[in-house]
């Protein structure tokens, strides 16, 4: 079939110099012929069996016309005379292809995006309290070694051998209630600040500074079971996992670029702080319930939150609310209040010796 | 601020003469570059690349970038034909898993090294993944550059005109130690040799820029624009003494002003308070709309200047170039465009590169056309793969 020589118009590299030629274009049953417009002389004759289109209508504003294996092009602005050609030869027919519809793209994609986004944060949440209990204890310990290393560095620690002994027991108890199967371990730090916290690997540490704050052995009990209540649902590991899966679903929406991964930053501490609020709350009532569990007073735990709301009036939790990683401490207080009843959670002998481990 | 080589929107910007061309003069009759991309087609393809990317954790950016370039590539039309962008998505995968090998091997040499040589042991308190992470941060730096320029030479080498592959020579490690050790000077020189550092990485890049035969020239020299740049680099740091004097007179003013007694500022310190909070973030906003009055656009000024001193000393035989890019088009370009990308989280990324490029069609100006006859494919195809040590460091966007 013959298209005529004036029905396509087309620019011809020849793919050796930088020089251009305007050409006619007419398709034959066997080939396709390009002629000069200028002057009509034959440009060059393309075999159809030879012929390629190289890109497409979605990314190329003008897919060219190849011959295979040749560097030379031919451009054909007009979108219609590209149709024209591509329908009259079947075998370039993607030459003529039209551009796909940007609005049912823009949402297809979006929604896919939306989806694909939620379906990850899903799989985040789940597959970290799936995943967790199955990672080995060794690497979880290697893990909670290199934080330790990063949080406590060379401080001192308290050696006194009986508190230890004391403290470890206490902690093997709740573990085992509490089903975790791994090695757990306390390490008492010199001084302050007031606090304690659980690292992969069952590796409890306790700051002198909350020992000398507590009142008696109950509420240091509570303290205590709080970070057991960590350690046998795996918080620290889950966290580092969702952390590093939001950071990872972060650079991929993002491109990752550098200056986005700066203030994305900023949306994953937020999760992870709401992560530690959820964490915080889990572990509350594990530690209540697993005091419970041994007959043991689990009244100490609500007591001692009651003892910090003294020292900071002014909650820095209910302040901060979606900036702070921990609840308001008056909630704590209200969902962690138990009876005074219950046997001791440390004897007075073993008491005494963790008061004194430090000095 | 006035802008003194500004051009009026749709006119060419005036002529900068140039020394005397080699061979013969070029014809005066001024073209720009079209672009006709549409963005909603732009954000089309995007957000493919963004939902590839989320299912394949990142590991489809390689053909997302493809795409991209061969949009935006084939929507810019120089002298009526458009480029085109030849690059395959596992050329670029390749390049970055051969980097990512070679990592690898310096990572198992750093070990070997900690091992065998500190016994395990180097500083207190520093292991070997930090020790891994600190040498490969301090090799990154020099890295980058080099990954700069074989990044842009695998770009141009997958980029056609007129059926014409483009082309870069020169050594990427050379220009690598070349601007390490210029950006080394010029951060020890406080910033003193900047038109140093721009003249002498800029030349590189454009005489060793190729279209097929055809090469670039450079005429620039950095004596050209020494006294503009002091003269910028004394205002900025006026700019600053201002901008800092302000800063504290408001502070001082909002202390006062509000009744803050000495307890109170104490208890400024306590992060927690809403109060803090506020001020802080107030005080920000505040920093930031005073940075960007004062200091930015002076900056602005620099850059629009740089720019069309580097563009109108270019030339590719018989094609001068020239722009008259002002410094309120460089706000955009520098300014607007980052917090367009930063406050729409990466979302405005189509956007951006939609604006660059509109910019880029109205301010770059050609005069004269190449002798296409005389213009051969060259001789060499370019790297096999591509762009691995942009990827792993440098922020390559597209």
């Amino acid at each position: 079939m013959s298209l005529g020589p004036s029905a396509i118009r087309g620019r011809y590299y020849d793919g050796k110099t930088a020089d251009v030629r305007e050409v006619t274009v007419v398709a034959t049953p066997g080939e396709v012929i390009l002629r000069d417009v200028a002057n009509a002389a034959l440009v060059a004759r393309w075999p159809i069996v030879e012929l390629g289109v190289l890109g497409d209508s979605e990314h190329e504003a003008v897919p060219l016309l190849v011959r295979r294996n040749e560097e030379a092009r031919l451009a054909i602005d007009d979108a219609e005379q590209r149709r024209a050609l591509g329908a009259s030869v079947p075998e370039i027919a993607r030459l003529g292809a039209q551009r796909p519809s940007t609005a049912g793209r823009l949402l297809q994609f979006s929604v896919g995006l939306a989806a694909a986004v939620a379906l990850f944060w899903v799989a985040l949440q789940s597959g970290s309290d799936l995943l967790a209990p199955l990672v080995p204890n060794r690497l979880q310990a290697r893990m909670g070694e290199g934080v330790y290393a990063q949080l406590v560095g060379q401080r001192p620690l308290c050696q006194g051998e009986k508190g230890l002994t004391a403290l470890n027991h206490f902690v093997s108890q709740l573990a085992v209630a509490g089903g975790y199967d791994g090695p757990i371990k306390v390490r008492v730090v010199k001084d302050g600040p007031i606090n304690a916290f659980t690292l992969p690997g069952g590796i409890l540490i306790l700051y002198s500074a909350l020992i000398d704050r507590t009142a008696d052995g109950n509420e240091l009990g509570g303290v205590i079971a709080h970070e057991i209540g960590h350690a046998v649902h795996y918080h620290p590991i889950k966290g580092l996992v969702r952390q590093y899966g939001t950071e990872q679903i972060l650079k991929a929406i993002t491109g990752g670029y550098s200056e986005i991964g700066t203030l994305g930053s900023g949306g994953t501490i937020l999760l992870a702080l709401r992560n530690g609020r959820a964490f915080e709350r889990e572990a509350d009532a594990t530690g209540v319930s697993l005091l419970e569990k041994l007959g043991l007073r689990a009244d100490g735990m609500s007591r001692f939150f009651e003892e910090l709301l003294k020292i900071e009036p002014h909650d820095p939790a209910a302040v901060a609310g979606i900036w702070s990683d921990h609840p308001p401490t008056a909630e704590r207080v209200a969902a962690t209040r138990r009876p005074p009843i219950g046997a001791p959670d440390f004897t007075d002998a073993e008491w005494q010796a963790i008061r004194t481990m430090c000095r | 601020m006035s802008d003194p080589v500004g051009g009026a929107v749709g006119l060419p910007p005036p002529f900068e003469p140039q020394p005397a061309p080699p061979h013969q003069a070029p014809a005066l009759a001024p073209t720009r570059p079209v672009y006709d991309g549409k963005l909603s087609e732009l954000y089309g393809i995007y957000l493919r690349h963004l939902l590839l990317m989320v299912l394949t954790l990142g590991w489809s950016r390689f053909w997302g970038r493809t795409r991209i370039r061969r949009y935006l590539w084939n929507h810019m039309a120089v002298l009526g034909d458009r480029f085109e962008y030849r690059g395959r998505g596992i050329e670029l995968m390749v390049g970055f898993l051969i980097v990512l090998a070679i990592l690898a091997v310096w990572a198992g040499v750093i070990w070997a090294v900690w091992h065998f040589g500190l016994h395990d042991r180097a500083v207190p308190g520093v292991d070997i993944v930090n020790l891994i992470f600190v040498s490969i941060a301090l090799i990154g730096v020099p890295l980058a550059y080099v990954g700069q320029y074989s990044g842009l030479r695998y770009k141009l080498s997958r980029t056609r005109w007129r059926g014409i592959r483009c082309a870069m020579e020169g050594s990427s490690w050379s220009y690598g130690a070349r601007a390490t050790f210029l950006n080394f000077a010029n951060a020890m020189t406080a910033r003193l040799l900047t038109p140093v550092v721009s003249v002498n990485l800029a030349r590189p890049r454009i005489v060793h820029a190729r279209v097929g035969t055809q090469g670039f020239d450079f005429a620039g020299n950095v004596g050209d624009i020494y006294g503009r740049y002091v003269g910028f680099y004394f205002l900025n740091i006026l700019a600053w003494g201002v901008a800092i004097g302000i800063a504290a007179a408001a502070l001082g003013g909002v202390i006062e002003r509000a009744g803050f007694g000495q307890e109170e500022i104490k208890a400024l310190g306590d992060l927690g308070r809403l109060r803090t909070i506020l001020l802080i973030a107030g005080a920000a906003f505040g920093a930031y709309i005073l940075f960007g009055v004062m200091i930015l656009p002076l900056r602005c000024w620099w850059r629009a200047y740089l720019y069309r001193y580097l563009v109108s000393h270019t030339r590719a035989g018989n094609v001068l170039f020239t722009t008259g890019i002002s410094t309120r088009q460089m706000w955009g370009y520098l300014v607007l465009n980052y917090l367009i990308v930063l406050l729409s989280f990466g979302l405005g990324w189509p956007w951006v590169m939609h604006r660059t490029l509109r910019l880029i069609a109205n301010e770059l100006w050609l005069y004269g056309a190449p002798d296409g006859s005389a213009i051969g494919q060259p001789l060499d195809k370019g790297p096999r793969f591509g762009e691995g040590l942009l990827d792993m460091f440098d922020v390559s966007g597209i």
